[in-house]
């Protein structure tokens, strides 16, 4: 696959196979290989990880935000291996379900200590 | 005949969508203070919405994602996280007015002070957002603000001279308050005709209802109907202050004021429908804001976001969604007015304008994401026109405000 990865790949929104929204690419790691050559190896989601990526006061604030919802400090990001990954246009789309990755922290915390203590939360509406 | 239903529901969404306490409290007070002068502002403005709206409405159908779905990747994560916060409190100061509004009605309705009702309005609002299907809550919403036509009615019975009325449209005067203070007036009235949260409700609802390129006609045709008739009612409250207030120059403060000359002319039954029309358009407009706020800041994380899904699968939305609103009830709770908190409101819209309309007209040029359905050369012009007045708006807004001390 044959990408610009600033242009075409960071920031974009990442949606699974049902249209599941899953987050954005808020940055991305690399691995070396067994001959020193650098391959995108992940996508990074979470605002911890965007967060480090602008750095500075707002950086560090978006950080602790991620730390305060969380069950584990320091949170580590969530990790989408690139082999998930089935096309690239206006969005990431993925070739697995949302439910199949890692969930988000902030997302688990507020569900468990917020949304699902008000009655109706699990009601679709439509 | 489905189909025509269908259309009509869309007509009155976007007729909902653009009255709201801004448009009560700016379009009637311009009227007192400087009769039909501004009249040409609301015709400007709603030809801007129609065309911006236009676009957003394209943008979701053809890509199916929301304008400001798009802002973070075109300008990058750290200019787009100052748009958000920008557009995300004064959508939330806009939420605070609307809720104000409501509890303003309710207590015309029912002669208790507004205080006691802020609280009520306000898990009205949260529960509606969180129980009531998307479709449903903008048609009642809609439907129910259609009352407002009682103003337009109200000018028959009363002592109206129409004749005097289209010579202050077409011949401007500043009625003797100054031009610093006429302009200022207009800027607020813009800037309520163009609220930013309109667009962005109206280009994330049409993610959450699925817009394809098949819908296109139909979000047409809602925006090209919808926001003139929206901007009618507006401009029948103006017309309204301005028999009932300019001629003997008396000042418009509150809410209270812009239902009496309903009630003169047309008694207990037309104050009634008034106070309805308010409580519709103030309540409808709460929902709107909340939920734009919401989608502004989970559309720039990537999270789940809207009504489809149950909120435990979008716990992240929902919260932001519940914080806005105890928000808005705080900031009421300051025992702030809130006719007040509208103009100021107002100001601060008027300043971030730009903010959500530049992105709206470069994404609408973008082959990216629009294919060979971008902007046409006309609709360009028209947009590039429009952006010039609106940054004109959002530069000349706070130094207006200041020397005019908020159009005193």
């Amino acid at each position: 696959m044959r990408l610009q990865l600033a242009k075409q790949l960071l920031d974009r929104q990442i949606v699974d196979r049902d249209g599941r929204l899953v987050g954005r690419v808020d940055d991305i790691a690399f691995a070396i290989d067994a001959e020193g050559v650098p391959y995108v190896d992940c996508l990074l989601s979470g605002h911890g990880v965007l967060g480090q990526r602008i750095g500075g006061r707002i950086g560090r604030f978006l950080v602790s935000i991620a730390e305060r919802f969380a069950e584990e400090v320091p949170v580590p990001p969530r990790r989408i291996p690139l082999a998930q990954v089935a096309e690239v246009d206006s969005a990431v789309r993925l070739r697995c379900r949302a439910a199949d990755l890692p969930p988000s922290p902030t997302e688990s915390w507020l569900r468990r200590h917020m949304i699902d203590r008000i009655p109706g939360a699990d009601h679709a509406r439509r | 005949m489905r189909k025509l239903l269908a259309a009509t529901l869309g007509v009155l969404s976007a007729i909902g969508g653009f009255v709201d306490i801004g448009d009560l409290v700016a379009a009637s007070q311009a009227g007192a203070r400087f009769g039909m002068a501004h009249a040409w502002v609301l015709v400007v403005g709603v030809l801007g919405i129609c065309a911006y709206a236009e676009m957003a409405g394209r943008i979701a159908a053809v890509s199916g994602r929301a304008v400001f779905d798009l802002v973070r990747e075109r300008l990058g994560p750290r200019v787009a996280l100052l748009n958000l916060v920008a557009s995300y409190l004064v959508t939330v100061v806009t939420l605070a007015a609307e809720l104000g509004g409501v509890a303003l009605a309710l207590q015309l309705a029912t002669g208790l002070s507004y205080l006691l009702w802020v609280p009520v309005a306000a898990v009205a609002v949260w529960l509606v957002l969180w129980r009531m299907r998307f479709a449903l809550m903008e048609r009642v919403f809609g439907l129910a603000g259609l009352a407002l036509l009682v103003f337009a009615v109200a000018l028959f019975a009363l002592p109206t001279d129409w004749v005097r009325l289209g010579h202050e449209a077409l011949y401007v005067s500043s009625a003797g308050a100054g031009w610093s203070v006429y302009w200022f007036v207009a800027v607020a009235l813009f800037a309520s005709t163009v609220s930013p949260y309109e667009v962005f409700f109206f280009s994330s609802g049409g993610v959450e209802e699925k817009w394809t390129a098949a819908d296109l006609a139909d979000a047409r045709s809602s925006v090209l109907i919808g926001f003139p008739v929206g901007g009618f009612l507006a401009l029948s409250l103006l017309a309204v202050a301005a028999v009932a207030y300019h001629p003997s120059g008396t000042a418009l403060n509150s809410l209270d004021q812009v239902a009496r000359p309903v009630a003169t002319a047309l008694g207990g039954a037309g104050l009634a429908v008034a106070v309805l029309a308010f409580f519709a358009v103030t309540f409808g407009a709460a929902l709107e804001t909340g939920l734009s706020a919401a989608y502004a800041v989970a559309q720039y994380f990537g999270w789940q976001w809207g009504k489809r899904v149950t909120p435990r699968e979008a716990a992240r939305f929902h919260t932001v969604l519940l914080v806005s609103v105890l928000l808005g009830v705080l900031m009421l709770l300051t025992t702030i007015d809130p006719v007040q908190l509208t103009e100021y409101m107002l100001v601060l819209s008027a300043v971030v304008l730009p903010l959500t309309y530049l992105p709206i007209l470069v994404v609408a040029n973008d082959r990216n994401y629009l294919g060979d359905r971008v902007n046409g050369r006309w609709i360009n012009l028209l947009g590039a026109v429009f952006l010039l007045l609106i940054v004109a708006a959002s530069v000349a807004a706070i130094p207006l405000a200041i020397i005019t001390r908020m159009g005193q």
